[in-house]
């Protein structure tokens, strides 16, 4: 016989934190637009999921023709994205506006690794042996750098 | 011979240029979505009511392109947005539209994976605009 009072079902703590989060009110649009490239890819694709989940770090990125930053503060599942360069960084990614967009286009080959082969990998790596694209801390960090370019990429 | 900023004539030869561009055609292989324009009022600037431009855009190519009212534009599946001065400023190559984008300038809505995916064919139709010729409404 049913009875009403012992059917309480157990009830099983959701998780509902959001993966991305804005440490400022009033997020820049940039940091907006890479949070939200950030979350879409993490929340659509499995792979950038397992990046994201394993991902511990603080990645700069400035933009040298609007003269504006933002901190990714990747916390193992959770981002937190600051407006402007906040201290303690172990990568800070410094290029053109274009160029921080053509990042995000490159292509992920074998082994995880970006593809700098191609065309938009040629490009990249083009402006890197030309100096308009600078990455401080790559010693050390080059793992942590495919991770967040895994993470970033929208290509394939 | 110049044509009105945003008008059907305006909008006809955008589309030419768009067609007529190989850069676009293999940049934007594979795009499917339509994309609409709003451009804010400023009636100071002699632009007085808000209107839309809604692209229907297929893989590599302009089907379409209307202008209309802000509302339809809004309906698109990308909509960007920005007052008429800014749209002037992109067109006439003051404004860059990704460094607008990231600026907070031009206001995306839609998925940013897949527009970022096609950040060069944006590109060049934003080139497209910049060869059709303008008559503006606060230059006259």
């Amino acid at each position: 016989m049913h009875d009403a009072g012992a059917g309480r079902m157990a009830r099983r703590k959701v998780a509902t934190q959001k993966p991305v989060e804005y440490a400022d009110v009033e997020p820049s649009a940039f940091a907006s637009m890479l949070g939200g490239l950030i979350e879409a890819n993490v929340e659509s694709r499995p792979e950038k999921r397992k990046d994201f989940d394993s991902l511990a770090a603080r990645v700069g990125i400035f933009v040298t023709d609007i003269d504006e930053g933002v901190t990714l503060d990747f916390q193992r599942g959770h981002l937190v994205v600051h407006n402007g360069l906040e201290p303690k960084r172990d990568l800070t990614i410094r290029a053109e506006a274009g160029t921080v967009m053509n990042l995000s286009n490159l292509r992920i080959g074998l082994f995880g690794m970006p593809v700098y082969y191609d065309e938009v990998g040629r490009g990249v790596a083009a402006k890197l042996v030309g100096g308009k694209l600078r990455i401080d801390g790559l010693l050390g960090n080059l793992a942590t750098l495919n991770t967040v370019t895994r993470i970033f990429s929208v290509a394939g | 011979m110049a044509v009105k900023a945003f008008s059907d004539e305006w909008a006809t030869q955008f589309k030419d240029e768009v067609n007529r561009s190989s850069v676009y055609k293999s940049a934007a292989k594979g795009w499917k979505w339509t994309v609409g324009l709003v451009v804010e009022a400023e009636p100071d600037k002699n632009f007085p009511d808000a209107k839309g431009v809604v692209m229907d855009l297929f893989d590599g190519s302009a089907r379409d392109i209307k202008v209309g009212p802000a509302a339809e534009a809004q309906k698109c599946d990308f909509v960007i947005t920005a007052p008429y001065s800014r749209w002037k400023q992109v067109a006439t190559k003051e404004l860059d539209a990704t460094k607008g984008m990231l600026q907070g300038k031009l206001k995306l809505k839609g998925d940013l994976p897949t527009i970022v995916r096609y950040t060069k064919a944006s590109q060049e139709m934003t080139e497209c605009t910049t060869r059709v010729p303008v008559e503006w409404p606060d230059e006259k």
